[in-house]
C-alpha cells in the first residue's frame, strides 16, 4: 500500500473531512484517448481524443447523448478496457503498464463501481455483497464485518443485511451497490446512469446519498448519466459529443 | 486458504442456484462411479473365483510332473517320490503344503454306465494342505489315508453312474506294464466341487492305486500351495534347480485361462472406468458449461469488482470440485452398500456351465478392498475436475467489459 493511500485511510478512519488535505495533483488524467471499436470491416470511433484531468474529491458528471462514448470514458477510466490510442494515468499509475491481473489489483483497492442494473451477486446478502470486497482485499473477519455494516448504515439499510438481492428492491439493490463501491475507501467511484433503473424517489434519495458520502468521504465521483437531478447536484459537469470533450464545467459546490 | 473460504461458501450456494440440475448431475456421477465399483468389485470376485478355483480345487500354486506328462498324462510319464535336493526344496517355508498324486486316465463302471474319468491317487493328509476338496464331502467320508480302500466320486458323476454310496465299482485303467489293471472299490464319500470336476475325478488312496497299477512308489504329479503370491516365482525357481530333469510349472502356466482372467481383469475396471468416465464427463462439462454462460455477466462483474482471473478459475473449479466430489461420495456409498449387501455371494449357478467356461465358479463374493475404492474415486474424482478445467477456463477468460455486456 502506498504511503499516500495509508494517509488517506487514516485520516477518513478518523472521521477528518478529507477536502483540506486534498493533493493538487489530480487523481485521473486521461490524455488523447481514443477508442476505435472494430465491427468486421466497419470501424467505429467511440472517443475521438479525449484530454480530462478529476481532481481528488470531484464530484462529476458525463453527460452526453447515446452514443457519444460515456460507457467507454469510463470503462478506460475503470481500466475495464484499453484505449486505442492515449494514455489513462489513475493515482499516478499509466493503466497501458499494467496486465490483467494488475488491474484486477487496482480496480479493487482504488476504483468503486456503480452500475445501473445494479450487478450484485445474487447468490449473497447484502451484507455479504459489501463484504465480497474486502475478502478480495484481505481485510480480516472483524473489520470486514465492522466495515460493511457501517458501510450498509451508511446508505440506510440497517436491518437489511441478511436479505439476498432478490429480496430487495431496486433502489434498496442500488444502496447496496453503492455501499459496495465505497467499503474499500476507493479514490474513485465510477457510475455508470446508476439512476436509470430507479424511481423518482429512490433516485434523489441515491443522488443525495452519493452528493453526501462524496462530502463526508471525499471520494471522487464520476458518473455517466442522463439524468438531470443528477447533473443539476454535480460540483463539475462534462459534456461529451461524438467522443469529445463539448464542455467542462465547475460549479460552486452548492 | 483465505480466498478457500472466500470461494468455497460462494461455490457451495452457486452449485444450488439450480438444484434441479445440480441433483441431475450428482444422479449421472454417483451411478457412473457407483457402477465403476460395482462392476470392479463383480471382475474382482470373477477373478478369485477363478482364481480359487485353479488354487484350491485341484491344481494348487504350482505342479510337478515328469517330462511330457502334460502333454501325454499316461502311467508311462512318472517320476521317484522327492528325495534330496527335491524333497529339501519341498520344505522352503514359502511352501504351506505339497500332495503326492498318481494320475492316469481310467474307466469307471457301476452296475448301469461306463465313464471315461481320470483316476487319482492321493494320500489325504498331504491332499488337505493343498486342496479343498477333501473338506468338500456332502455324502459319506473323504479317504482315511492312502491305504483307505475306497473310492471318492463327485456328486454328478455318481448321477451319471446312476448309483450311491456304499454301492460297489469296477475301476479299469492300464497298468505300468501295458496290462489292464482292474480293481472293484466300495464308494465312500461323495464330494462337491464345480461340476467339470465332479464329472471327470475320482480319488483312492495313492498306495491303493500305486498298489493296483504297479507303479511303485512312483508318482505323477506334485501339486503345492504357496500362500505368498509374490514368492511362487523364486520358490519355483528353487524347485527346477533342485530337479532339472521334472517339469515344473506355476499355476497361471498350468491354467492360462485363469491367469489371463486374472492379469486382464485390472485392464477391463480401467476400460470400464474411461467408458463411464466419458459419460460422466459430458454431464459435467454440459453442467458446467451452462453454469459458466449463465453467469458470464457475474464473472464480469466480479472481475470488475477485483477479482482476478485466477481467483475466478479457482471458483468455477471449486464448484466442479464439490460437484464431482458429491457425487463420487454418493456413487462411493452406494456401492459399498450394494457390495455389502452380498457378502453371502451371488449364486450364478444358473449359468454355472457359462460361468466355468470363462474360470468362474457358481458362486461369486464381490468385495474390494478399501484402497482401490479409494484409488478409483479419486482418479473419477481428478478427471471430472479436469474436464471441468474447460469452462473454468473460458469464465476466467472473459473480459470483464466484455462479460458485463452480456445479458443473461
Amino acid at each position: 500500500m502506498c504511503p499516500e493511500r495509508a494517509g488517506t485511510r487514516n485520516r477518513i478512519a478518523r472521521g477528518q473531512p478529507e477536502g483540506a488535505l486534498r493533493e493538487r495533483s489530480p487523481l485521473v488524467s486521461c490524455r488523447g484517448l481514443i477508442k476505435t471499436y472494430v465491427q468486421g470491416a466497419i470501424e467505429v470511433p467511440a472517443l475521438r481524443g479525449v484530454d480530462l484531468d478529476l481532481a481528488r474529491g470531484d464530484f462529476a458528471t458525463l453527460a452526453g447523448p447515446s452514443g457519444s462514448g460515456k460507457t467507454t470514458l469510463l470503462n478506460m477510466i475503470g481500466g475495464l478496457d484499453r484505449p486505442s490510442a492515449g494514455d489513462v494515468v489513475l493515482d499516478g499509475r499509466n493503466l497501458a503498464t499494467l496486465g490483467k491481473a494488475e488491474l484486477a489489483e487496482l480496480r479493487l483497492h482504488r476504483i468503486g463501481f456503480v452500475f445501473q442494473s445494479y450487478n450484485l451477486i445474487p447468490v449473497l446478502s447484502a451484507l455479504e455483497n459489501v463484504e465480497f470486497i474486502l475478502r478480495l482485499q484481505g481485510i480480516a473477519p472483524r473489520e470486514r464485518r465492522q466495515r460493511a455494516l457501517e458501510a450498509l448504515a451508511d446508505v440506510g439499510l440497517e436491518g437489511l443485511e441478511g436479505r439476498r438481492p432478490a429480496h430487495l428492491s431496486g433502489g434498496q439493490q442500488q444502496r447496496v451497490a453503492v455501499a459496495r463501491a465505497l467499503v474499500g475507501r476507493p479514490a474513485i467511484v465510477l457510475a455508470d446512469e446508476p439512476t436509470a433503473n430507479l424511481d423518482t424517489r429512490n433516485a434523489e434519495e441515491l443522488i443525495e446519498l452519493m452528493a453526501a458520502l462524496n462530502a463526508r468521504l471525499g471520494t471522487t465521483f464520476l458518473m455517466g448519466t442522463h439524468d438531470a437531478r443528477v447533473i443539476a447536484r454535480a460540483q463539475r459537469h462534462i459534456e461529451l459529443t461524438d467522443g469529445r470533450i463539448s464542455s467542462d464545467e465547475t460549479r460552486p459546490a452548492g | 486458504m483465505e480466498s478457500l473460504k472466500l470461494l468455497a461458501p460462494l461455490a457451495w450456494r452457486n452449485i444450488w442456484r439450480t438444484p434441479r440440475r445440480t441433483v441431475i448431475t450428482l444422479i449421472v456421477v454417483s451411478v457412473g462411479m457407483s457402477s465403476i465399483l460395482l462392476f470392479a468389485a463383480f471382475l474382482e470376485a470373477w477373478a478369485a473365483s477363478s482364481r480359487d478355483r485353479t488354487l484350491t480345487l485341484l491344481t494348487g500354486s504350482a505342479q510337478i510332473h515328469a517330462e511330457g506328462f502334460l502333454d501325454d498324462p499316461t502311467v508311462k510319464r512318472m517320476f521317484d517320490e522327492p528325495s534330496g535336493a527335491l524333497a529339501d526344496a519341498l520344505q522352503d517355508s514359502g511352501i504351506s503344503g505339497w500332495a503326492p498324486r498318481l494320475i492316469v486316465p481310467a474307466i469307471l463302471q457301476s452296475e448301469y454306465r461306463t465313464m471315461p474319468i481320470t483316476l487319482v491317487g492321493v494320500s489325504p493328509a498331504h491332499e488337505r494342505a493343498v486342496s479343498v476338496l477333501p473338506g468338500n464331502v456332502v455324502d459319506g467320508n473323504y479317504l482315511q489315508d492312502p491305504a483307505d480302500p475306497g473310492i471318492v466320486i463327485g456328486r454328478k458323476l455318481l448321477d451319471h453312474l446312476k448309483t450311491r454310496r456304499g454301492k460297489r465299482v469296477i475301476l479299469l485303467a492300464q497298468a505300468a506294464d501295458g496290462s489292464l489293471a482292474e480293481r472293484s472299490f466300495t464308494i465312500s464319500g461323495a464330494f462337491a466341487g464345480d461340476s467339470a470336476i465332479e464329472e471327470q475325478f475320482v480319488f483312492v488312496g495313492l498306495q491303493v492305486a500305486q498298489g493296483m497299477l504297479g507303479t511303485g512308489e512312483r508318482l505323477s504329479e506334485i501339486a503345492l500351495r504357496v500362500e505368498d503370491p509374490e514368492a511362487l516365482g523364486p520358490i519355483v525357481e528353487r524347485l527346477r534347480h533342485a530337479a532339472p530333469g521334472l517339469d515344473i510349472r506355476p499355476w497361471k502356466e498350468l491354467s492360462p485361462l485363469a491367469a489371463a482372467v486374472d492379469e486382464t481383469m485390472g485392464l477391463m475396471i480401467y476400460i470400464w472406468l474411461w467408458v463411464m468416465f466419458v459419460l460422466i464427463a459430458f454431464g459435467i462439462v454440459n453442467t458446467q458449461l451452462m453454469a459458466v454462460f449463465e453467469r458470464v455477466r457475474e464473472f464480469g462483474l466480479m472481475q470488475a469488482l477485483g477479482m482476478k482471473p485466477r481467483a475466478i478459475l479457482g471458483l468455477v473449479t471449486l464448484e466442479s470440485g464439490i460437484l464431482v466430489g458429491l457425487g463420487v461420495l454418493i456413487g462411493m456409498a452406494a456401492a459399498v452398500v450394494a457390495i455389502n449387501s452380498v457378502t453371502d455371494g451371488i449364486d450364478i449357478s444358473f449359468f454355472a456351465e457359462g460361468a466355468a467356461m470363462v474360470g468362474a465358479g457358481t458362486m461369486l463374493f464381490p468385495e474390494i478392498d478399501p484402497a482401490r475404492i479409494v484409488q478409483l474415486s479419486f482418479v473419477v474424482w481428478a478427471l471430472g475436475v479436469g474436464v471441468a478445467l474447460w469452462p473454468a477456463r473460458k469464465a476466467a477468460k472473459s473480459s470483464p467489459m466484455e462479460a458485463m455486456k452480456h445479458v443473461s
